[in-house]
């Protein structure tokens, strides 16, 4: 089985009018723990600690300094869809198939904090605002919930936002906006107090939106549908400015991220088991990482170091750290 | 004023009562510079600061040896300290983020008002307009309280004394005087009895200039708008007249003084009133000429373009809304509870007035769905438009005619990084603003169904109280499903009101006899039935499609 980092393509050095050369990503390691798919890795936004929700109803927290299992978070009665972070770092939120969310403690004793009930169908994604004292869930009832951190009360319920499931909701920068993508291809913008929908974002062949999440500055909304095509539109025009392709993205709900640490990409799993890496500019494939023997289903940036930590289905149940070299 | 009143769909204020926040009887609130918290002194004592985005219970405040009415609440510039004086005589410093207190004096008079000086970043110096005597500078660094001239006598010298926490003993009794800050701090305007506003340089104790109020009447509030240039007087005489700032925003002090040295030949009095009239220049007056009612709380809105006061003549809730220029643009009407604060948000389009039942209640716009929303190709059209087909319209074109131009460059730079300022820093970024608190999740006590239920029985019984944090065990702040399904099923316009669903919720337990909500819910969700959380509470009337 190859562990190796560099795939073919344009990969080392991609200097196409950029002011540096692509420094190719390499793998650093493997991590083991889960015994089925994984749905979904995020960094910490502090960078200290790496959470990974699967299929097996349990969520790990990792160390993100060495990578040892800190602790395997037990729980939901049916596998975890998606987590989320706290801006603090301080919590984490995991939605299931058993139609709640949880909210844990990051910290010792590592308990689980509130469970969030309200929705009546899978909860696939979920997200709190950059206050944190909000979380939005989307889930297979087509409703987008607002709930309160403290209290666990639901706050709003956007009721029919979409005609099918929801599959990825995400709060702007300032925590006025929530942009929410689904199966029946559209993807909305929300203003986040009234719950009101601001603006609809549909491109003319509209098949399912996969993904859907706000650039850092707010301006820009990155979208994956699943004709294996990223875009980056403009949330104001409504335009699509950036279009990345070359990836493989007809079935699962994979992630995306922004990787700004080092030169600007967008990263991104895909079916054909490996990840790719763009820039973000000249929207070239700058890396393809091969090693994982299924299809990759999250990818996650480390917010200061250049790490990339990627997860995947089925046959495969591992965690990839990927890190780039240095000058 | 007999102008018409101007379409209200053009405004940006708001329109109705979205909501209404409880915690016990609440007698004042302020809002933070940003509005994301507000902060609301009760009657027994204890003041409250709510998220004012989630509309829950961020942090309590409450020293055990105080249990006199609020008064007033004042946050500092930067939301890390809060002023609360209170019907004790009493005036106590908080530090927001840790709950602690910081500070605290006892003044001779009850403070009616107690504002924080709103130049200093970590201010330990407030200003307070006591009850029945002159408004005082209270340092609480140094401990000492300084009187504030009230009027400038016809002789010359105009200093008043420097006293230690004493009443001034020299001169008639008055009725209480009104004073602010300005918005950098360092002047204090007061208005006074004899409806004169008077410039003090708090600092030396001086008066720098009088302005006379017209009519003369006694000045019973003095406002500032949230960018320094409009100041507004609430007088005695029923009306509310509105100044402009003429001086600059910085270096306020030595610009007076300079106006001040420019004037020759005028002493005493007149001196005074020349600088004033270079200070501020009277700009609008509002009354209301039917009822001729006394105004309460009259402040601007936080851009400064719209004006508000509360009426609360015959126990009404009523508050008015003119534009800068003085149109009277609407009047929101509230329930038969007279209105006893009024704050408007610092951002967004928002009122928040209290009652005299303790009850806060939020204005908010009344929001209807844009469908141009919908679909990405709707545009709104101001009339309607007789549409013209093109001549080839309706031709049937082989494919290979059109192809779509892509008009966007796709090759041009994007910056996904970069954040505009804010346009509500006005000033330097040097001191961290705290505009939240951290939302720590209140720990379930348990997470077996069997005593979720038994939670919800316990909540009807135990009344809708404050969510106390880590407090484990308490039930007011369990909300499992079924009542937080209710509490935001609502689209528009939410009204909280935990008595109602508590009593909904008991006549259902009543009726149903299930153990356990969780395993009826796999159930149905098995047989693909539909009501799935109805069979819990049953007064879902939405929940009626099937999800499958």
């Amino acid at each position: 089985m190859p562990s190796g980092g560099n795939g073919v393509g344009n990969g080392g050095a991609g200097t196409s009018g950029g002011s540096q050369t692509f420094k190719p990503y390499r793998h650093l390691k493997t991590l083991e723990g889960h015994t089925a798919a994984i749905s979904c890795v995020k960094y910490s936004n502090d960078g200290n600690l790496l959470a990974s929700a699967s299929l097996d109803k349990s969520m790990i927290l990792w160390s993100a300094t060495n990578y040892s299992l800190i602790h395997r978070y037990e729980g939901h009665s049916s596998g975890v869809s998606d987590l989320a972070w706290s801006s603090d770092s301080h919590y984490t939120c995991s939605a299931s198939d058993d139609c709640t969310l949880r909210i844990w403690d990051a910290r010792a004793p590592y308990e689980c904090l509130k469970v969030l009930r309200g929705h009546t169908n899978f909860v696939f994604c979920v997200n709190f605002n950059p206050p944190s004292n909000l979380i939005v869930s989307g889930s297979f009832d087509e409703t987008i919930r607002i709930w309160e951190v403290k209290t666990g009360r639901c706050v709003r319920v956007i009721k029919e936002a979409h005609s099918m499931p929801i599959t990825s909701v995400h709060f702007n920068r300032d925590g006025s906006l929530i942009v929410s993508g689904s199966h029946d291809g559209s993807c909305k913008i929300w203003d986040a107090k009234e719950g009101t929908c601001l603006k609809t974002l549909i491109d003319d062949k509209s098949p399912a939106v996969s993904f859907a999440k706000f650039s850092p500055n707010g301006k820009f909304i990155l979208v994956a549908t699943l004709d294996s095509t990223l875009k980056l539109s403009n949330y104001a025009t409504g335009k699509f400015i950036k279009v990345y392709t070359g990836h493989t993205n007809k079935v699962f709900c994979i992630t995306s991220a922004f990787s700004v640490t080092n030169g600007k990409y967008i990263v991104s799993g895909s079916e054909d088991n490996c990840v790719y890496l763009w820039d973000l500019q000249h929207k070239t494939i700058l890396q393809r990482l091969q090693g994982h023997t299924d299809a990759v289903i999250s990818v996650t940036c480390h917010p200061v170091h250049n790490q990339i930590a990627s997860s995947a289905n089925h046959l495969d149940r591992t965690i990839r750290i990927w890190k780039q070299e240095d000058a | 004023m007999n102008a018409p009143i101007i379409d209200p769909l053009q405004g940006d204020f708001p329109e109705v009562i979205e909501e209404y926040l409880e915690h016990g009887v609440i007698k004042c609130v302020a809002f933070n510079h940003r509005g994301s918290l507000l902060a609301a002194g009760c009657a027994d004592g204890g003041c409250v600061i709510f998220d004012f985005e989630t509309r829950g219970i961020a942090k309590e405040l409450r020293e055990n040896d105080c249990a006199a009415a609020i008064t007033s609440v004042s946050w500092s510039k930067y939301g890390h300290r809060l002023l609360v004086s209170a019907a004790d005589k009493s005036l106590t410093l908080w530090d927001v983020s840790t709950g602690e207190k910081i500070a605290r004096t006892t003044l001779q008079q009850t403070p009616l008002h107690a504002r924080l000086n709103p130049g200093l970043s970590s201010p330990s110096l407030c200003l307070a307009c006591p009850l029945s005597s002159a408004p005082m500078i209270v340092d609480f660094e140094i401990g000492c309280t300084t009187l504030l001239p009230v009027s400038v006598p016809e002789m010359p010298d105009v200093l008043a004394p420097q006293q230690r926490s004493k009443c001034a003993e020299s001169g008639p009794p008055f009725s209480p005087a009104a004073a602010c800050f300005n918005k950098c701090g360092d002047l204090v305007y007061v208005g006074n009895a004899k409806g004169e506003i008077l410039i003090v340089d708090y600092k030396s104790v001086r008066v720098l200039a009088l302005v006379p109020v017209t009519g003369g009447s006694a000045v019973k509030n003095i406002v500032f708008s949230r960018n320094g240039q409009y100041l507004l007087t609430n007088s005695h005489d029923r009306t509310i007249r509105i100044y402009e700032n003429l001086l600059p925003g910085k270096n306020v002090l030595s610009s007076l003084e300079e106006l001040g040295k420019n004037v020759d030949g005028l002493d005493g009095v007149e001196k005074m009133k020349t600088v004033g009239s270079k200070c501020l220049t009277l700009f609008r007056e509002f009354q209301d000429l039917v009822t001729k009612m006394h105004w309460k709380a009259p402040c601007f809105s936080g851009d400064g373009e719209w004006v508000v006061g509360g009426s609360a003549c015959k126990g009404e809730h009523k508050i008015y809304i003119w534009d800068r220029a003085g149109h009277l643009v609407k009047i929101l009407e509230g329930p038969k509870e007279a209105l006893i604060d009024l704050a408007w948000h610092p951002v967004h389009p928002v009122i928040v007035s209290v009652s005299l039942t303790g009850l806060v209640y939020i204005w908010a716009k009344d929001y209807t769905e844009n469908w141009s929303a919908f679909a990405p190709d709707f545009k709104e059209l101001e009339e309607n438009e007789e549409y013209v087909e093109r001549e080839d319209e309706f031709d049937l074109i082989p494919e290979t005619g059109k192809v779509k131009v892509s008009s966007v460059n796709e090759d041009e730079e994007v910056d996904i990084e970069t954040v505009e300022k804010d346009a509500f820093s006005d000033s330097d970024m040097s001191v961290e603003e705290l505009r939240y608190l951290p939302a720590e999740p209140i720990p379930d006590t348990n997470e077996e169904e069997q005593d979720e239920l038994k939670l919800i029985e316990a909540r009807i019984s135990a009344s809708p109280a404050s969510e106390e944090a880590g407090q484990n065990g308490h039930v007011a702040d369990h909300t499992s499903s079924p009542l937080g399904e209710e509490m935001g099923e609502t689209r528009g316009k939410r009204k909280r009101k935990p008595s109602e669903k508590a009593m909904e919720l008991q006549a259902e337990k009543a009726k149903s006899s299930k153990a356990s909500g969780r395993t009826v819910r796999e159930k149905s969700r098995a047989s693909g039935d539909q009501e799935i959380d109805g069979s819990v509470n049953g007064v879902d009337d939405d929940d009626d499609d099937a999800y499958f």
